[in-house]
């Protein structure tokens, strides 16, 4: 089954068209600015590459974050149009899964990471691999690197753009154990998105091309504050 | 033709099936107003969030209502200028999308063209050249209308918009968001001449706006009023600060139809489903001997048809945009009808 995935979660265009296992095309156009304004142009780009057409696609991947905001939601608003305009089914992957699923080969406990833009607050979730899969162990990870670094109770790779930074930052709190972690840095492939995809489309498995929405893992940051200040009146019995 | 405008600038996700730029075969808008009436405004990245929620829907209801197909679409018409960017990137993604998988044109459409479109969409007689006053919580524009597409824009707010002193004075008199209609409804019950505000630039040689000054001068007058535990003459302030507000559009407008010798008015956006405002637009241009118009009810606020029907009007005129389609958050009108 040919599958086209796109990650638009760090505002860079990664684009990746796969028939069932096998990558036909695997793009990654770095972020810019208008990197948002640009990925419906550089599907178009990826497509005439691979030699292929809109008609020879099967079915879409898309990342859905964590990741920017505001980058998320152009992507998947793009794979959520793209599906119900050419009626074909479309599987949402949770970025840190595409992440993790780059190493997928690598024995054992995969962490990947990946920067909020906010201060020194990660999104993390904790995959364990086998026989050339991933499957995650936890609840997703929202918070600092310390709050992270507790978590680490086996050896582990980290993965992600910033994923060596992270790791010496995590090494040092565990400097007294003697767990031991890899850092495997890198971006989430559009290749990636649409290997995972095509793995749950070819089994009939599809999202809902209306409904399908990011994982955003953080509610807004005006609903965090309202949410607090009406926790807050509600314990000093003013509401 | 058939278009698909599309129109998420701000709290409204809109999809609209127009057909020649004319007939209004649908105009689906999902309104967030719940979503952010407790933060008394609208909070851009609930709106974004919404949006990208509810694109897909509005945009299969807009096709499902007109009783037509994807495949009978001929071209897709999206808000890409003047408004919150979040929110605007959501619209132009779904747009661009429809394009490349449809293979019909783009055009991206600047919201203030939008609303100039509500009335022409609603009117098809108004005459060309006209003055336009596209007014609203966003914006206040007097915009000279030549022609389709050609703009001049001879003035607007230096500060707040009229609709968002109507927001703001609600919000200090404890009458919640949005203001305009709760304004409207309370003042038809006060005396407009209770109390004398300013009306800024009133008499200036300008056909700028401001609105700050007046909303500065109601806070102060009744905010120890307010502090001391008085009951306020909420209907009398509703009725004079309303007055206010029409007092300076009404005049600048026919000014400004008076200096370039304008056939009529057209006035549009959410403040132009204000009741005095039409009432007084109506008297005095029937004095100057000049016609005015208002778009209907559904077409004041943020809407799709309106960007569908200026869609169209600029895809005749050769005004296509390709996939690399700019978002641009604030950018002036001029600009765009140079173009």
């Amino acid at each position: 089954m040919k599958v086209l995935g796109i990650d638009t979660s760090g505002y860079a265009n990664a684009i990746g068209v796969v028939d069932g296992n096998r990558i036909l095309a695997d793009f990654t156009f770095e972020a810019r600015k208008d990197s948002l304004e640009k990925i419906v142009a550089n599907i178009d780009f990826v497509l005439r590459e691979a030699k292929l057409s809109l008609e020879d696609i099967q079915g879409f991947g898309v990342g859905l974050g964590p990741g920017s905001w505001t980058g998320i939601r152009v992507g998947v608003t793009v794979g959520k149009i793209f599906a119900f305009s050419t009626n074909k089914p479309i599987w949402g992957v949770p970025t840190l899964e595409v992440l993790a699923y780059d190493a997928r080969n690598i024995p054992g406990v995969i962490c990947p990471i990946i920067n909020t833009g906010a201060g020194e607050t990660v999104y993390a979730a904790f995959y364990r691999t086998r026989d050339g899969t991933v499957s995650r162990t936890g609840e997703y990870y929202v918070g600092d690197i310390q709050g992270l670094a507790e978590m680490v109770k086996e050896p582990t790779v980290f993965v992600g753009a910033e994923a060596q930074a992270y790791r010496q930052l995590i090494s040092r709190t565990l400097s007294s154990s003697d767990i031991r972690t890899e850092a495997v840095e890198g971006m989430p492939r559009g290749a990636t998105v649409a290997l995972l995809a095509a793995i749950h489309l070819e089994r009939g498995e599809n999202d809902n091309v209306l409904s399908l929405a990011p994982l955003y893992l953080k509610e807004s940051t005006a609903k965090a504050f309202v949410n607090r200040y009406s926790r807050i009146a509600q314990a000093k019995g003013q509401v | 033709m058939l278009v698909l405008g599309i129109e998420t600038s701000c709290d409204e996700t809109s999809a609209s099936l127009v057909a020649d730029g004319k007939v209004m075969l649908s105009n689906i808008i999902a309104t967030q107003l719940d979503l952010h009436q407790k933060y008394g405004g609208v909070v851009p990245e609930i709106a974004a969030r919404r949006h990208t929620e509810l694109i897909g829907y509005v945009i299969e209801e807009a096709l499902d209502f007109a009783g037509k197909t994807l495949a009978e679409i001929e071209a897709v018409a999206v808000t890409s200028k003047q408004g919150l960017i979040g929110c605007l990137l959501v619209g132009v993604a779904a747009a661009k999308s429809l394009s490349y998988t449809l293979r019909i044109p783009l055009i991206g459409v600047h919201h203030i063209e939008g609303h100039i479109f509500a009335n022409l969409l609603s009117n098809l007689q108004i005459p060309m050249p006209h003055i336009c006053l596209t007014v609203s919580g966003g914006h206040t524009m007097l915009v000279y209308v030549q022609d389709y597409c050609q703009y001049e824009l001879l003035g607007s707010t230096l500060d707040d918009a009229a609709g968002e002193a109507f927001d703001k004075i609600a919000k200090f008199l404890g009458l919640g968001f949005p203001g305009g209609p709760v304004i409207d409804k309370l003042a038809t019950r006060g005396n407009r001449k209770a109390f004398c505000f300013p009306r800024p630039l009133l008499r200036a040689n300008t056909l700028d706006f401001s609105f700050s000054g007046l909303k500065t001068a109601i806070i102060n007058t009744f905010k120890h009023r307010i502090a001391d535990g008085e009951v306020l003459p909420l209907e009398d302030i509703a009725a004079s600060f309303q007055e206010a507000v029409v007092d300076v559009l009404v005049a600048k407008t026919l000014r400004a139809a008076s200096q370039r010798k304008a056939l009529a008015i057209s006035v549009t956006g959410g403040v132009s489903a204000n009741r005095r405002l039409r009432e007084v637009f109506l008297d005095t241009c029937q004095q100057e001997a000049i016609e005015v118009f208002f778009p209907e009810l559904s077409l004041c606020t943020d809407n799709a048809a309106m960007i569908a029907a200026a869609g169209y009007a600029r895809l005749k005129q050769g005004k296509a945009d390709d996939l690399n389609l700019d978002v641009v958050p604030n950018v002036p009108l001029e600009v765009q009808g140079g173009s």
